[in-house]
């Protein structure tokens, strides 16, 4: 379990005055739940995905890993960047088997291991590629598989597939759920897409603009396992995307209105 | 099997060479003064300075100074840039002195160096590793500040110590922007390998260079001339071959990259 108590983020800006991005959040995260952040840009749900990495110190407030105050990154929290952050000297093979050598595996095994993500993300085949040689959906894929082979407990997404064009990042959202429904992993999930949060979501966090407040959360209850083509049809769908639009709609006009 | 274009492409310095060498041979035909040979005098005069043991002895003298001060050079600027370029503290404490010293020729520096260290090896390496330096730190620390932080991060989640981070990530992946320094840094260290030579007449390839001026033997300098420059293009080329092999992984195999989601 995730909880993030009291956190507050002040940014000192140029000319020393200080940006409070974030502002008394408090929230829990259950084990294996799938919770999206969902929030304007701007308004810190990255930042707050941060500091649950242990990559920001907040300024205020403490969140905690299993009761455990969180003092910097580790292993049982995988962050995938929407910047992929791939290591670009390490073939798509030397990427994934990165985090399970460095945790002690031995190699012939961290390569079994590597090779059957790789095949599980659907890039077979692409091994021995690096990088450069790949497309965004591509390298979006390998630091997905990067990051589950070392077998964290919670997977930390800032946006992942912020930087995709839409087929792509439809198809990478069914097989994120494919991928998570084997075995429910805790999922922290920062977008700016209402559709996107509803689709993959138990619970939608919805954030409001600087400073970020936590405005709303949203228990989705849509059945699982879910098949975007069904859902699209389904009422219950269609109403939690128009009533979280709705709520970000009012977070703006709080702003033109103050 | 190579194209046409290919085939000229490749063949295009040896040319521009030959091209140079004709100018310089009209050239000195028809301005016919005694300090400025011809083309061919200065080529004939290379095989009897390479076959003249004591002018052998003297070059291989020199490369060894710029292969230390190169080495020394490289083993001290790439972790100092590396931690300019992560540490702001490291990096407000060197950019001063960088700053300061970045536009002093180095060769300026050898009289001061001289009264100090005497003519020998040390004071000529030393002058070679500082003239290295500077663009290595340079490179290095650019390379370095411009590693993405989430690479960084990334690093850290799977377990990565401070240490661990600087050595398997920052330097691989700033290698390519630190290898473009040790190139101007390789080319500086003939550079200064032959000015400390000039201004320390003791041994060495500019001290043949310029004993031969002296001496008013104008073939011998202009053959010198050709054989530093053959060096020059010959480590470039080596360096070159070296790099490439190292850095393969930053240029693509393809020219755009594959489209698959």
């Amino acid at each position: 379990m995730i909880e993030i108590d009291g956190v507050s983020q002040v940014f000192q800006t140029s000319g020393r005055q200080s940006h409070l991005a974030l502002s008394n959040i408090s929230l829990t995260v259950d084990d294996g739940a799938f919770v999206s952040i969902l929030g304007p840009s701007g308004c810190g749900k990255s930042t707050l995905l941060y500091i649950v990495g242990g990559f920001v110190t907040p300024s205020q407030g403490v969140a905690r890993m299993k009761g455990k105050a969180i003092t910097g990154p580790g292993p049982d929290r995988g962050p995938v960047f929407q910047e992929f952050a791939l290591f670009p000297w390490k073939s798509v093979l030397g990427n994934v088997m990165y985090g399970p050598r460095q945790q002690g595996v031995k190699p012939a095994e961290a390569e079994a291991q590597s090779r059957r993500l790789i095949e599980m993300v659907g890039l077979k085949g692409f091994e021995d590629f690096y990088p450069k040689e790949l497309s965004g959906g591509m390298k979006q894929r390998v630091a997905l598989a990067r990051t589950l082979a070392y077998h964290p407990a919670v997977l930390l997404m800032d946006e992942p597939f912020g930087a995709l064009d839409a087929h792509t990042r439809t198809r990478l959202q069914n097989d994120l759920l494919n991928i998570w429904e084997r075995d429910r992993k805790t999922v922290l999930f920062v977008t700016h897409s209402v559709e996107e949060a509803v689709f993959l979501s138990d619970k939608v966090i919805v954030m409001t603009r600087s400073p970020g407040r936590i405005k709303e959360v949203v228990d989705i209850d849509l059945p699982r396992p879910r098949r975007r083509a069904e859902l699209l049809l389904d009422p219950h769908y269609q109403k939690y995307v128009v009533d979280i639009e709705g709520m970000i709609d009012d977070t703006s006009e709080d702003e033109l209105h103050p | 099997m190579m194209s046409g274009r290919k085939l000229i492409a490749s063949a295009a310095p040896l040319l521009v060479c030959l091209g140079l060498l004709g100018i310089w041979q009209i050239g000195a035909l028809v301005l016919n003064t005694d300090s400025f040979p011809t083309a061919l005098d200065a080529l004939r005069a290379v095989p009897s300075i390479l076959g003249d043991k004591e002018s052998l002895v003297n070059i291989l003298a020199s490369l060894r100074r710029m292969a230390i001060g190169f080495g020394v050079g490289l083993a001290v600027s790439i972790p100092l840039g590396l931690m300019m370029g992560r540490s702001r503290a490291v990096a407000s404490f060197f950019n001063p002195l960088l700053m300061i010293t970045y536009p002093v020729p180095k060769a300026a520096l050898m009289p001061i160096i001289m009264l100090w260290l005497g003519v020998g090896d040390i004071a000529k390496t030393l002058v070679i590793f500082l003239g290295v330096s500077l663009p290595v730190v340079f490179h290095s620390f650019q390379g370095a500040k411009a590693v993405e932080e989430k690479m960084l991060w990334s690093g850290a989640a799977m377990g990565l110590s401070a240490l661990q981070r600087m050595i398997r990530i920052v330097l691989p992946s700033a290698l390519p922007e630190i290898l473009t320094g040790c190139r101007t840094g390789l080319v500086l260290a003939l550079i200064t390998m032959i000015t400390s030579e000039m201004i320390a007449r003791q041994s060495g390839a500019g001290n043949i260079l310029f004993n031969a001026l002296d001496m008013g033997q104008y073939d011998t300098v202009f053959a010198m001339i050709i054989i530093v420059g053959a060096m020059g293009i010959g480590l470039d080329a080596a360096f070159e071959q070296l790099r490439k092999r190292l850095v393969r992984w930053s240029e693509p195999r393809f020219d755009l990259p594959l489209s698959f989601s």
